[in-house]
């Protein structure tokens, strides 16, 4: 952002008087341009959702708007906007105002680090990951808070029940992906793509570093799915027992912020799976570095889309292929296998990058060939 | 729980899970799975026996009253007058379908089978009185007025015959005795 400033007081040097005004004008225009691509992908999501639903469940999905079904989106969206904004009276109704955009905020908040490409990120935080936990936890704040001002039995629960999710599957979260951070030895996300770049392709990614950050990815992509409230784990909203949870006294926009915010997560989830374990915007085989900016930008947006979009399926497919588990066997699952696992894969990828200094499998043997 | 359980439990997880997601991932890409019908352009087929609604061939209906009398909830109106040649005349016959619960009661016990449930489902309208079905278009009075006169036509002419038959007192009569015999 300050280089880009520097840029443009260089190259018009009349703004030179106010450079806090380019600065603040910058900021907002990024800021604008992520929120959309976050409307934007909470939109689609929602229609590749219901697709994917239908294709798995042999039905046809939506249709009827624009070409197969595209606009469905845009049609829900006006939908939302022009119903009818209810608060019970009930209602705490500051607290009930507030809890939608808290966790708009918060999962919005975590695309501030998310690297789209070479040089396309909002900030390169040098504690990258770490930003995005705290952040992100915003969101069990802004459940409970509208489970809680609902004043509603089921609100209640669903809010209860997110609380202690979340929190429970923050641990693992953070543990599975601290083998990217030691590999990489930053938070800052460019960095922990940038370690996995080179000429090995896709064994250069941190996937197939070593074992332990193998099972690592796998380990992170379950808590996440859990700490974003998704089917396997979505019992906040289990809606065969709660209707639907902390969401229920929610209408009309408010209601399409929860689901927006729900969309933008599962972006962000397989945005970090795909920057710390994937690769990120690295395009195989060539050095991003070395292409000219506007082609290494463009590409290695593509190769991050493709790999986060994959991601994202991957997830819908699992929402409609398990079953929801049950309040106690969800705090099992984190507490006496989830958290033992991922301290046991910290472990492990400490020791090895101790004992290889840091070289990874497909490293060892590409030197062994010389 | 000993280790070897515990290893068990999350070997079990992830077998189970990559199991369910084959299964879901075969459906998910197998478009010929579909079985969703596009309503308003494709139809399903309608069955043989299916009770939509009623719809009376006036044409061969006798007006005996059967229909309204076993109807259980009185959706059926029928009015007749009795026509120049003794047989009922429909004035009007009015199926009401908000009434209706297509029991099939009407159609079952309907003499000349005039009476017969249609494949039909769709009616959708704005105002109560619309889901009146007539099917007697000509307005009553009209038909009423017509088959009395009719019957009264009927009547002078018969009255006529009559009188030209008492004024020739059996002069066919006679001659087609000795025809008979």
């Amino acid at each position: 952002m300050e280089q880009l400033t520097a840029l443009i007081i260089q190259k018009v040097p009349a703004l030179a008087v106010a450079p806090w005004a380019v600065t603040l004008l910058l900021i907002g225009i990024v800021a604008f341009i992520i929120l959309q691509f976050a409307m934007v992908f909470a939109g689609f999501g929602t229609y590749l959702e219901r697709k994917i639903a239908a294709d798995i469940q042999g039905r046809i999905g939506p249709n009827r708007v624009g070409p197969i079904g595209l606009l469905q989106f845009l049609a829900d969206g006006i939908k939302l906007i022009l119903k009818e904004d209810i608060i019970p009276t009930a209602a705490d109704n500051h607290l009930f105002r507030m809890a939608p955009y808290l966790i708009f905020t918060g999962s919005f908040a975590a695309f501030v680090v998310v690297p789209f490409g070479f040089s396309l990120i909002a900030a390169d935080l040098n504690i990258g990951i770490y930003y995005v936990m705290a952040v992100t936890s915003l969101v069990s704040i802004g459940v409970l808070l509208a489970g809680w001002a609902s004043n509603n039995k089921w609100s209640m629960l669903g809010g209860m029940r997110a609380a202690a999710q979340i929190v429970s599957y923050e641990i693992p979260v953070g543990m599975a992906l601290i083998p990217a951070v030691l590999i990489a030895g930053s938070l800052s996300t460019q960095d922990i793509i940038r370690s996995q770049g080179g000429l090995l392709g896709i064994f250069g990614w941190n996937l197939f570093h070593n074992p332990f950050s193998f099972f690592s990815f796998f380990l992170y992509m379950v808590a996440a799915l859990a700490e974003t409230n998704r089917t396997p784990f979505d019992i906040p909203e289990a809606e065969s027992e709660l209707v639907s949870g902390y969401n229920t006294e929610y209408s009309g926009i408010r209601f399409g912020f929860f689901f927006m915010a729900e969309y933008a997560d599962v972006f962000v989830v397989s945005a970090l799976a795909t920057a710390c374990f994937l690769g990120g915007w690295q395009i195989p085989f060539f050095n991003a570095a070395s292409l000219p900016p506007v082609w290494a930008n463009l590409l290695s947006l593509g190769v991050f889309m493709a790999k986060a979009l994959a991601l994202v399926c991957v997830i819908i497919w699992i929402r409609w292929t398990l079953p929801r588990l049950r309040v106690d066997q969800l705090m099992r699952m984190s507490w006496k296998y989830m958290v033992p696992l991922t301290f046991f894969n910290f472990l492990g990828v400490s020791l090895w990058v101790l004992v290889f200094k840091g070289k990874g499998i497909p490293q060892m043997i590409a030197s062994i060939f010389g | 729980m000993s280790l070897k359980s515990y290893i068990n439990d999350i070997w079990e997880a992830v077998t189970t899970t990559a199991k369910g997601m084959r299964i879901t991932a075969r459906y998910g890409i197998d478009v010929k799975e579909e079985v969703t019908i596009q309503y308003p352009e494709q139809r399903g087929p309608v069955f043989e026996r299916f009770r939509g609604f009623l719809a009376n061939d006036v044409k061969t209906c006798i007006s005996c009253n059967m229909c309204v009398k076993i109807c259980p909830v009185d959706c059926i109106s029928l009015e007749a007058v009795r026509g120049a040649d003794k047989k009922m005349v429909l004035v009007s016959y009015d199926v009401n379908i908000g009434r209706c619960m297509y029991c099939g009661l009407c159609v079952e016990v309907c003499p000349p089978k005039s009476l017969t449930h249609t494949g039909g489902f769709e009616k959708s309208m704005v105002a109560r009185d619309e889901m009146v079905l007539h099917f007697i278009h000509e307005d009553a009075e009209v038909i009423r007025q017509r088959v009395a006169r009719q019957v009264a036509e009927a009547a002078a002419k018969a009255a006529e015959e009559a009188k030209l038959a008492e004024s020739q007192p059996k002069p066919a009569a006679p001659a087609a005795e000795p025809e008979k015999k």
